[in-house]
């Protein structure tokens, strides 16, 4: 009984497969039935392109270029592309920004740094039905070489820099491929933070971004962030040069830590050791000794400091002044202040575009400033800080959130981002900084804020050997290692002061942004070497 | 209507078990005013600043009244006798016959005026529009000049562009020791910047910005020398002031003239416009006769007054101005 029983269950089961399985059967089948009704479809949609294809040489992808032929034709920019062109037939070469397929036509953005421009392929009689589709299919990013005339548009194109025209291609040819999966897209890259988070939209996160910086940099912000950086590194040479300075270079391998000694990176130096500058500031010293009188360098400078902030960098490029005075180094905060207000006004009046478009993805107030720019004196800053309620030592440094504070109260009271904050406490200065002469608590030394964050910091330097000497002791320095520091004052020097900033800082505050690495094009941190 | 009598909820001697952890309180709602305050200001040697704010506003008030009241009599005036737009015959009633004189009398303490000094530069920030340059304080800033130590800088805010070089140097050549902000008892910081109302910031923390011309030239008269005690010559003062930016400098040209004629009059009486000493209101209505143009069109009264005024010597930062 039990066996029959089983037996049945068996047969059930059988049955029940066997019906499956016919099932199944049925509809591979019917798939193979699609599959080769597709095949056929597409041999013959194929077959019909090679058979009537009328604009078979108006499109493709061409030899790779390898300088067979020079070409005299001429590409147009695509930010010259205004209404005086409309109807002239032009050649221009640009990247496939978006690609919006729409049965017969195909739309195209087409870009070139942060200029871009609407493109039409349409059926027509100058372009066929495949070639609409062969422009559909240009993954992203590719770059194409295109003939197209320039017809003006009725409406505006909101989404285009050059909103008065469209191109009607009649030539596209693909002249180097983009793979079709990027690792990040552009538009998410600039989508402003927490609209992404809204709509649902994806933002880019800064470490993705920073690993495929090729392509981050392609973005229009970025762009924009380092033309911008690019005007102040200008600005800063030209002005400094017309004031007279002289731009040197100093050597970023050294024998003996610059300043203090911690924090500096150690290199091997054939059979001994060396390491990188952490500041040109010695060799300033030196030119300046040396009757340069005034001179300035730009260069990288380089922190062994493991902090891991919005605002620290191991690598950067330094923007250094120092230079000789006459009577009272006020002369040389008035030089470094003048600088920074012609940079300032540089960038207001020259880079407005750039900074517009940096504000859509990171909006901040506009940069303020005052001209002569405001001095304020430490103790005055210790009062503003006690009146709002900080209670600090006399001689003690400003902490960080200490500086943002008096930021903000400057701000209010002055309504400026950028002051000098003058005569710290001695104390808190490096040993080769000039004390105060009528109070030996305070010296002559200087930094200068930009929204309320520290981008320099600079003094009046001893220039006497024997108090030099002295104050290294003080400092309970090993003479041995700052001899020739030391020597360097010994056959006459003119008293002098100079000063050094961050050129990521300067832009990272002027545009209000909140990341150094946004503003660093390759940026090097504790934990990023690459790319 | 008659109302119905409800008896007490709870009967009035009901004794509360205090306990005995807590201090006890004497009542601060039985303790009169008068007595707390005079007190108050015994015990410390000084006026509560509450008590000060107070009569401030209790001031405020007044002069608002006292405004009010001239202007209802103006227009009173004016129904009557359609020569006269403004009434001045309240002036008469407050002026002493002492002589005149116009240096400014009173001590006035910083300290007391502007709180306790911190080791820090009292920086007084003014902001205006060099489309309109105020040249009463620019007058009021020479006079505090020869009274303190006043550390004078002129700025330009980055929202504007192209300052005339003569709005650079208003505050006058720069002082020898300007490199040690703390040698001055006083910083006078005037920024050039693109504002629709002149603005000065005094303490960030415990006073909002003052707005107006007119009100930051009380401001720094008062460092200068002490409001009379009296309200009615104060009022009176303040009322020129008034007149003077609001009707002088703003006004219609018909406006002014009516003006020009009470300035006669009120001159004719008295030496100064508010009585017997120099005042704001001579300072205000001088620079802003200057500022309108009309300085040699007027009537003998105020030309014999603008002579005096000119005698002073504070006005020659103004005058510069106007050439």
């Amino acid at each position: 009984m039990t066996k029959d029983e089983v037996q049945g269950a068996t047969e059930e089961e059988q049955q029940a497969q066997s019906k499956k399985g016919l099932k199944k059967q049925q509809k591979e089948a019917e798939k193979a039935a699609k599959k080769a009704e597709k095949q056929a479809k597409l041999g013959a949609e194929q077959q019909s392109t090679e058979e009537d294809d009328f604009a078979k040489d108006r499109y493709g992808v061409p030899a790779m270029v390898q300088s067979q032929q020079k070409l005299d034709r001429v590409l147009v920019r695509i930010q010259n592309l205004t209404p005086e062109k409309a109807d002239q037939l032009i050649w221009l070469r640009a990247r496939i920004h978006t690609s919006r397929a729409k049965g017969k036509q195909c739309f195209l953005v087409l870009r070139q740094q942060q200029y871009n421009v609407q493109a039409l392929v349409a059926v027509g009689d100058r372009a066929s039905k495949q070639m609409v589709k062969f422009a559909a299919n240009i993954t992203k990013e590719s770059i194409v070489d295109v003939e197209a005339s320039v017809r003006k548009v009725e409406q505006k194109i909101e989404s285009c820099s050059q909103q008065d025209v469209e191109l009607h291609i009649e030539r596209i040819f693909v002249i180097s491929q983009a793979e079709p999966r990027l690792p990040l897209q552009l538009e998410d890259a600039v989508r402003p933070d927490g609209e992404g988070e809204e709509e649902g939209r994806a933002t880019v996160n800064q470490d993705t971004k920073l690993d495929n910086r090729v392509i981050d940099l392609r973005t229009t912000t970025s762009q924009a962030i380092f033309r911008l950086q690019s005007g102040v590194c200008q600005l800063f040479r030209d002005t400094l040069t017309k004031k007279g300075f002289v731009e040197i270079q100093t050597p970023k391998i050294i024998s003996a830590a610059s300043e203090g000694g911690a924090n500096v990176f150690t290199v091997s130096y054939f059979k001994t050791s060396a390491y990188l500058a952490q500041s040109p500031q010695l060799y300033k010293q030196m030119c300046i000794c040396a009757d340069f009188d005034k001179v300035f360098c730009v260069g990288p400078v380089f922190r062994a400091e493991d902090s891991n902030t919005h605002r620290h960098l191991t690598e950067f490029v330094g923007l250094d002044i120092e230079m000789a005075f006459s009577y009272h180094y006020h002369e040389v905060i008035d030089s470094i202040t003048e600088t920074m207000v012609q940079i300032f006004k540089g960038l207001r009046d020259n880079f407005q575009t750039e900074i517009q478009t940096v504000n859509k993805q990171y909006p901040s107030e506009p940069f303020k400033f005052l001209e002569p720019t405001l001095r304020l004196e430490y103790t005055e800053a210790l009062a503003m800080l006690h009146e709002a309620g900080v209670e600090m030592g006399d001689e003690e440094d400003l902490s960080t959130p200490n500086e943002k504070l008096l930021g903000r109260l400057v701000k209010e009271k002055y309504d400026t981002d950028f002051y000098v904050l003058d005569k710290y406490p001695l104390a808190v200065r490096p040993f080769y900084t000039m004390p105060d002469p009528n109070n030996p608590k305070y010296s002559n030394s200087y930094d200068m804020f930009m929204r309320g964050e520290e981008i320099l910091s600079g003094a009046q330097r001893v220039h006497d050997a024997q108090m030099l000497t002295d104050r290294a002791i003080h400092h309970q320095i090993d003479l041995e290692k700052i001899k020739s520091y030391i020597d360097s004052f010994r056959y006459g020097a003119p008293p002098h002061g100079g000063g050094g900033i961050g050129l990521e800082r300067v832009c990272m505050l002027y545009l209000g942004l909140h990341n150094v690495r946004q503003t660093s094009m390759f940026p090097r941190d504790p934990k990023r070497l690459t790319p | 209507m008659p109302m119905y009598q409800v008896k007490p909820i709870c009967g009035s001697h009901i004794k509360t078990d205090l306990p005995t952890c807590m201090y006890n309180l004497p009542n601060v709602h039985a303790q009169p005013g008068s007595m707390f305050t005079s007190e108050h200001a015994l015990q410390n040697g000084e006026v509560d600043p509450a008590v000060k704010a107070l009569e401030a506003r209790q001031d405020e008030i007044m002069r608002k009244l006292y405004e009010l009241k001239a202007a209802v009599d103006g227009l009173a005036k004016t129904v009557t006798t359609p020569d006269a737009d403004l009434d001045l015959t309240v002036s008469s009633t407050f002026c002493s016959q002492s002589p005149s004189s116009t240096t400014f009398k009173g001590v006035t303490d910083l300290d007391t005026l502007l709180g306790k000094d911190l080791g820090a530069l009292r920086d007084i920030v003014i902001n205006a529009n060099p489309a309109q340059p105020p040249l009463t304080l620019l007058v009021l800033h020479s006079v505090l000049c020869q009274r303190y130590r006043v550390l004078s800088t002129v700025h330009v805010h980055s929202s504007v562009t192209n300052v005339p070089p003569q709005l650079l140097s208003c505050l006058g050549p720069r002082h020898a020791d300007s490199y040690a902000r703390q040698m001055f008892q006083l910083g006078f910081t005037l920024i050039w910047k693109d504002v629709p109302k002149l603005q000065m910031k005094f303490s960030v923390q415990n006073m909002c910005p003052v707005e107006g011309e007119a009100n930051v030239a009380r401001f720094l008269f008062k460092l200068l020398s002490p409001y009379p005690s009296d309200a009615a010559p104060a009022t009176l003062v303040d009322s020129w002031v008034d007149t003077a930016f609001f009707q002088l400098a703003e006004g219609s040209a018909k406006e002014r003239a009516a003006v020009l004629r009470a300035l006669n009059s009120s001159l004719g009486r008295n030496p100064w416009l508010a009585g017997p000493e120099f005042s704001l209101a001579d300072i205000a209505c001088y620079c802003c006769v200057l500022q309108s143009g009309s300085a040699s069109s007027t009537p003998t009264n105020v030309q014999r007054w603008l002579k005096s005024c000119e005698n002073l010597g504070h006005f020659s930062p103004a005058k510069l101005f106007l050439q």
